[in-house]
Parts: C-alpha cells; sequence; structure tokens
C-alpha cells in the first residue's frame, strides 16, 4: 500500500487529529472522481519532498483552521470597460499593439455582429466596420478600474484582494450572516456589477485558486465544501488555470485536457516534468495548501475627479458635479467607518492656475448635506477666474467615526434636535468668516479685560475658572477703555455721575509690562444707567468708563 | 343662545385675550422678577417667539431684565437629555458680553455663543439660522432697522426652531409696525427703569414702575 504524505504521518499523530477536517478530506474523496494524485506516490522519495513535506505537519499544527469561502469575481470585458465612453453610440472595438502589429482583443455586441473578432488585424476590422471605433488598450485605466471596484467591493467584506489583471478575490465567510445568507450577498453583488456595468463572472469556493479556475472556465459555481473541490474542479479544462502554451501543449499531448486528468497522474512525476510549482498550485486549489492572498489597501485620502465633457462656469451645474464627488465621498468614507474635517476642491481651469476651495468642518462628519450646504455658502463668494473643466475633491486627514449614542428620553422637551451645534456654528462662520463666532470662557485673572477669553464653540465644556470674591462686574466691557470728561473735578457720563459704595483697587500685572494701579467704582449718571468706572492712579488721577451693567 | 356663543367662540377670528393665553399651552418662562411676571401673558416671557425691547441708551437695564431667565435656560434641570439644548447665541451685540458678569448672574458660559457679523444683512441672517436650527435656546440679536418683513421672518424663524428671539431695537422703531409677540420699551425712571408693555399678545399694554424693585 503506498501511502499519501498525509497518511505518512505518525499514526498517534492521525488518531489525535482524526476529528480535523483535513483528515476528513482525504479520507472522503469525491464521489466521481477520486484525486489519484494522493495515492499513487511511490515510496522512493519524490523529488518534491522537502516542499511537500510541511503538507504533513502544518495540517497537524492548524488545530482548528477558520472556514474561508472564496468569491472570485472574474472580469473578462475589463479592456473594452475601461476606456468606454458610455455616451458614444457606434461600435467599439479594443485592440492591442504587439510588436507593431494593432491586433482586436475585445470587441462590443455590435461590431462582433459586423464579424469582427478578437484577434482579427485592425485593418481587417475597419474594412469589415468602416465605422468601428477603435480604442487602445491602456493596462493603466484598467488597474484604475479593478481598484475602484475593489474599493466598491470593500462594503461586502473587509478582504478584497486584487488578483490583476481582471479578477478581484473577495473572502466572505464573515459576512455571510451580515448579508444574509450566501445566496442574498452573492445577489446583491452581481446586482451592484451591473449597475456599474461591469459584467463580471462569479464563482464560489473554499479556496481562492479553485474559485478563480471556476469563474475563468465561466461556471457560475458555488462549491461551500472543500469535500466537493476536487469534483468540481476535475470538469474545468485546463487552460482555465492559466498555465504557459508549452505546458498545456504538453499536457494535451499525453492526454489530459480537464483538471482531473491531471489530478489522477502521479505527483513524483508531475512535478519532475511541469515543476513542483505546478503541483504546489494544483494542491493549493484543492485547500491541501494555505494559499494566502494580499488584502487589496485603499488608500485612506479620498481623492476623485470628475472632468466635464465641455468648460462650464454656470454654478448650478458646477454645484451638481460637487455633489456627485460629495457622494461618492460619503460612500467612500462609509464603508471605512472614517470621517473627514477638511476637504479640498479644485476647479482646474484650461489656461488659469486652479482655484481651490477648502472646506473645514469643527466637528469631524461624514454627512455630506453639511458638506454641501458649507459648499453652498461658499461658492457663492468663490471667484472663478475662467471656465471649469476638471473638479477635483481630496479629502484630508481621515480619522475613525466615533458614534455617539444617543440617550432615551420620556420627558423629552419637544426643542428639534436635528443637528449639532457645530453645523450652526459651521454655517454661520462659512458665511461671516469663522473668527467672528466663538464662544467663551473665563481666566483666572485680576485685570479685567484679560479675565475672559473666546474658546472654541464646539468645544466641551471645561469648567470656568471663577476664584475672585465675588465683586459686582458690569455685562458689557467696553473693548477699550473710554477716558469720561471732568467737570469740576469730577467724572461725567450723560450727566452727573454719582459714585456707589466703596472703591475696588486692582493694581496687578506687573510682571509683564501691561501692569494696572485703578480704582474701580461703581457709578450712576442721571438717566439711572449703572456703569463701572475707574480712575487711573498712575495718570494723575484720569477717569475712564470700562464697562455698562447693562 | 350658548350654541351661538360656542360657534363664535371656535371662531379664531375672534380675540379673546388673556383667556386664550391662559388657557393654551402658552406657558411663559418666569422672568425672575414677579411684577413684571404678573403682567405677561403665560406668566412669563413667551417662548418660541420675537420680543423686541425698545431703548434709549444701552445700558438701561435690558440685561439684567433677561439674566434670570437666560440663566435658566442654559442650565437645563437634566443635563443628560438636554445635551445641545440650552444656547444662547448673542448676534452683534454692541459692546463685549463680559463672561465673568454672565458668571455671576448664573449664566452656563459653555452654552454662550457669539457672532459679530459685519454687516446688517449678515446680522438677521445670522439670527435666521441660529433661531431655526433648534439648537438655540435664546438669540439675543442687536438691530438698528427691522422692518415688518424681517421681524415676521425672525417670528416664523422663532416658531421653526422652538427657540426665543430678543430684538434689542433703538426708541425711534417706536413708531414702526412688529409681528413681534411682546414689545416691551425701557425708560429712565425717577426710581430706577421704568418697563412699559407696548403690545403684548394674549395681553394688555401697561407701565411698570421701577420693575426689578
Amino acid at each position: 500500500m503506498t501511502l499519501s504524505p498525509e497518511q505518512r504521518q505518525p499514526q498517534r499523530s492521525r488518531v489525535h487529529n482524526s476529528g480535523s477536517s483535513h483528515n476528513l478530506r482525504v479520507s472522503m474523496p469525491s464521489p466521481k472522481k477520486s484525486p489519484a494524485i494522493l495515492r499513487e506516490v511511490s515510496p522512493t522519495p519524490p523529488v518534491t519532498q522537502p516542499s511537500l513535506a510541511p503538507v504533513a505537519e502544518q495540517a497537524t499544527l492548524w488545530a482548528a483552521p477558520a472556514r474561508r469561502l472564496w468569491l472570485c469575481i472574474y472580469l473578462p470585458g475589463l479592456p473594452h470597460q475601461a476606456v468606454r465612453d458610455t455616451n458614444a453610440k457606434e461600435a467599439m472595438a479594443v485592440f492591442e499593439d504587439k510588436e507593431g502589429v494593432r491586433r482586436i482583443l475585445l470587441a462590443d455586441k455590435e461590431a462582433r455582429a459586423a464579424g469582427v473578432v478578437p484577434g482579427l488585424a485592425v485593418n481587417a476590422a475597419l474594412a469589415l466596420l468602416p465605422t468601428l471605433r477603435l480604442q487602445e488598450r491602456s493596462l493603466q485605466r484598467e488597474r484604475q478600474a479593478l481598484e475602484t471596484l475593489a474599493t466598491w467591493a470593500e462594503q461586502f467584506t473587509s478582504f478584497v484582494s486584487i488578483e490583476a489583471p481582471d479578477i478581484l478575490l473577495l473572502e466572505i465567510a464573515g459576512s455571510l450572516k451580515l448579508f444574509g445568507g450566501l445566496s442574498s450577498l452573492r445577489q446583491s453583488i452581481a446586482t451592484g456589477l451591473d449597475e456599474r456595468s461591469f459584467g463580471g463572472l462569479l464563482s464560489i469556493a473554499p479556496t481562492p485558486l479553485a474559485a478563480t479556475w471556476l469563474a475563468k472556465a465561466g461556471r457560475r459555481a458555488c462549491i461551500q465544501e472543500e469535500a466537493d473541490l476536487a469534483g468540481a474542479l476535475s470538469e474545468l479544462p485546463m487552460r482555465c488555470l492559466g498555465w504557459p502554451g508549452s505546458v498545456n501543449e504538453s499536457l494535451s499531448g499525453m492526454g489530459v485536457t480537464h483538471v482531473g486528468d491531471a489530478l489522477r497522474l502521479p505527483r513524483e512525476g508531475f512535478a519532475r516534468r511541469f515543476g513542483a510549482a505546478r503541483l504546489l498550485e494544483l494542491d493549493r486549489a484543492l485547500g491541501r495548501l494555505p494559499d494566502p492572498r494580499q488584502s487589496h489597501r485603499t488608500p485612506e485620502r479620498f481623492c476623485s475627479e470628475y472632468e466635464l465633457s465641455e468648460e462650464a462656469s454656470a454654478s448650478d451645474l458646477l454645484l451638481n458635479v460637487c455633489q456627485e464627488l460629495l457622494i461618492e465621498l460619503e460612500r467612500f468614507l462609509l464603508t471605512r467607518q472614517l470621517s473627514v474635517q477638511r476637504v479640498l476642491f479644485s476647479f482646474f481651469h484650461l489656461k488659469e492656475p486652479a482655484t481651490h476651495l477648502i472646506l473645514g468642518c469643527v466637528q469631524a462628519g461624514r454627512n455630506i448635506e453639511h458638506w454641501f450646504d458649507l459648499l453652498k455658502i461658499k461658492f457663492d463668494e468663490l471667484e472663478l477666474s475662467a471656465p471649469v473643466i476638471v473638479i477635483r475633491l481630496r479629502s484630508g486627514q481621515s480619522q475613525a467615526l466615533t458614534a455617539r449614542t444617543s440617550k432615551f428620553s420620556f420627558n423629552d422637551t419637544g426643542r428639534q434636535q436635528s443637528e449639532p451645534i457645530a453645523h450652526l456654528v459651521e454655517r454661520i462662520g462659512a458665511r461671516i468668516g469663522d473668527e467672528s463666532i466663538h464662544g467663551v470662557r473665563t481666566v483666572a485673572e485680576h485685570r479685567p479685560q484679560y479675565a475672559w477669553m473666546p474658546a472654541d464653540p464646539a468645544e466641551v465644556a471645561v469648567p470656568s475658572y471663577w476664584c475672585e470674591e465675588r465683586q459686582r462686574r458690569p455685562l458689557w466691557l467696553l473693548p477699550e477703555p473710554r477716558q469720561l470728561h471732568l467737570e469740576q473735578g469730577a467724572p461725567v457720563y450723560q450727566g452727573a455721575l454719582k459714585l456707589l459704595g466703596r472703591p475696588e483697587r486692582l493694581e496687578t500685572g506687573w510682571w509683564d509690562g501691561d501692569g494696572i494701579a485703578r480704582d474701580y467704582y461703581v457709578a450712576v449718571n442721571p438717566a439711572g444707567i449703572h456703569i463701572w468706572i475707574y480712575q487711573d492712579r498712575r495718570s494723575k488721577g484720569a477717569w475712564y468708563l470700562h464697562g455698562i451693567f447693562g | 343662545m350658548a350654541d351661538t356663543l360656542e360657534k363664535l367662540l371656535q371662531n379664531p377670528r375672534l380675540w379673546r385675550g388673556r383667556d386664550q393665553a391662559g388657557n393654551s399651552n402658552w406657558q411663559g418662562l418666569p422672568s425672575g422678577y414677579p411684577k413684571l411676571d404678573r403682567h405677561l401673558p403665560g406668566g412669563g416671557w413667551p417662548q418660541r417667539a420675537l420680543t423686541e425691547i425698545l431703548l434709549e441708551h444701552y445700558g438701561m437695564g435690558e440685561l439684567q431684565l433677561l439674566m434670570p431667565a437666560l440663566a435658566r435656560l442654559s442650565k437645563p434641570e437634566d443635563h443628560e437629555v438636554s445635551d445641545e439644548a440650552g444656547w444662547i447665541a448673542w448676534i452683534a451685540p454692541p459692546f463685549q458680553p463680559y463672561p465673568p458678569a454672565l458668571l455671576q448672574w448664573g449664566i452656563n458660559l459653555s452654552r454662550i455663543l457669539i457672532v459679530r457679523p459685519r454687516q446688517e444683512s449678515e446680522t438677521l441672517w445670522s439670527a435666521e439660522q441660529a433661531l431655526s436650527s433648534g439648537n438655540c435656546a435664546a438669540v439675543l440679536i442687536w438691530l438698528d432697522a427691522l422692518d415688518d418683513y424681517s421681524s415676521r421672518r425672525l417670528q416664523l424663524a422663532a416658531e421653526k426652531g422652538q427657540s426665543w428671539a430678543i430684538a434689542f431695537r433703538p426708541l425711534a422703531a417706536l413708531s414702526q409696525s412688529s409681528a413681534a409677540a411682546l414689545r416691551i420699551q425701557l425708560i429712565s425712571g425717577e426710581k430706577g427703569t421704568d418697563l412699559g408693555i407696548l403690545k403684548s399678545r394674549g395681553g394688555r399694554p401697561v407701565v411698570l414702575r421701577d420693575y426689578a424693585g
């Protein structure tokens, strides 16, 4: 009896490990075609043994590997998708320039109807269909489109992997519950792809390679158990594996046209003939080996551009575009649970330098309605030097969204609490200037003019210091003390003043060059206005008005 | 007979004076001056409406008149519930409102918002924003000119945001009509400041000598 690498483990460890899915898989070969490659290993150590040995060990070490499920999105039409112009109606084809020979890579439906098929020379295609619109393939734009799609796909799972050039892999085992099961998740992804008019092929399998191969073969498969993998993969033609043509040719020369045929070959001979890497690839596809993938890292900052079809300066149109960009930003932030405090709009002109518009917001948010309100206010004041051709929106530093739970209350006062105060502050600040709106706080300081400071209204209330003894202070303070006229040596303010009570002497601040030496009095004038005046003890007893009690 | 009377009472065009003010849900905000409260319908300042205060000079006691009520508004009884409520906006004040004195009057300083617009039109705009936002319990506005149309807008904004608008205006505005629910004027009297109620929705005009005394 020959032993598979796994079976060559010490017996004790097998018994110990008998419950693991790995051994289960070995003991339960697929009902259709058993992967004979497992069994027919020659007793002599195979060439690939160094690389195969870890398989057994790892299998023992994996106590309980998390169940994974991969959804593969295969986008065969991506080259066409990336360069197409949604407004154009004519038949269109994408060509590729290979060593000076330009050949059709992809053609749309109408072009195909006219006989334009992939592989045709461009001149021949034009002869067939003179109105054919030709676009050169742009790998850069394909990559961009794929990244955009990956960013979009992040709403379904936290793990999206870009497998260049036209494949996205989503790990969805963790998302099933949230999206209400496999079929509903698959449905929402498919719907989303349709909305973005990406004709994608979806397939689901427990390993990333298996999902990819199934999708490339055009199977809308949905395999959930690793045990079913071998059976499903066996039916796939070898070409979906994406192996080089020479390998495929020699395989078909041996009569190996399907994956199942390859799985029946002896491991040793297969590895010697086609390289250990290919054998490992098969192992990974069947889940016998781990297949780590790199997760797509979307940029932390949002940056998106909108190119207008022609120069425009109508503010309605520009605002509409800005709103579109903001909606995109909101989607970006929503999928990442982020918020931003600052966004930058750039309006590019054809001949003038770009006009920039920065919107800032006290409370980091992601609610675009608020951003749009701010934008409208600022936009009115913005002077565009020339018509705009491109609008770009970039977000500033983003931060994790801090959600606040609102308290449930029975005794609702009825006051509508639709928006936080910060929104009001920003709206007013956007129109009249941020410096013109502020809160206040007190400062522990005896000099009256320094005893307070403007404060940020959105900041959390800090306890105000007011430790002075309760001397009466006026509600109005004059920004600068106003010198009072003297009549017969006594100060007057709209009539003769009567001093009330005893003076309060403030003599302080000598250490910073702005010291005061004043005697403050409360005085009342004939009209009954109570004012706060002082006699400056330094400048020959001049009298000043400093506050009004109001 | 009773039937006819009932019909008549249900006619919204019939002015029913004090009764209507008393029986509606118009609960006034106590002003802190019992003498004044007695003459205000609802027993206090009208909430969710525009109040106009006409004065000859700044400093005639117009702020002291409001302070007890504002202190009450800025300190909601239940802090946890009214997280965002109770802001008091000062729009275009003629001098600097002095925080230590506000503190002495019991105002919660962390609920004060001071706005200094550059133009009169911005004053009205800011006031309307503050009133209708639903954040501000009271909005104090200093204005030289306020036409009928603008006062109506302020009144509507106050209703929308359930806020109390207080406009300070010069005595010259006496002859102009206004949509305010309450108009009062401050005159210096022999003993302290006299307060004249010029117009009061659901109340009667009256002059109070030395309202604080």
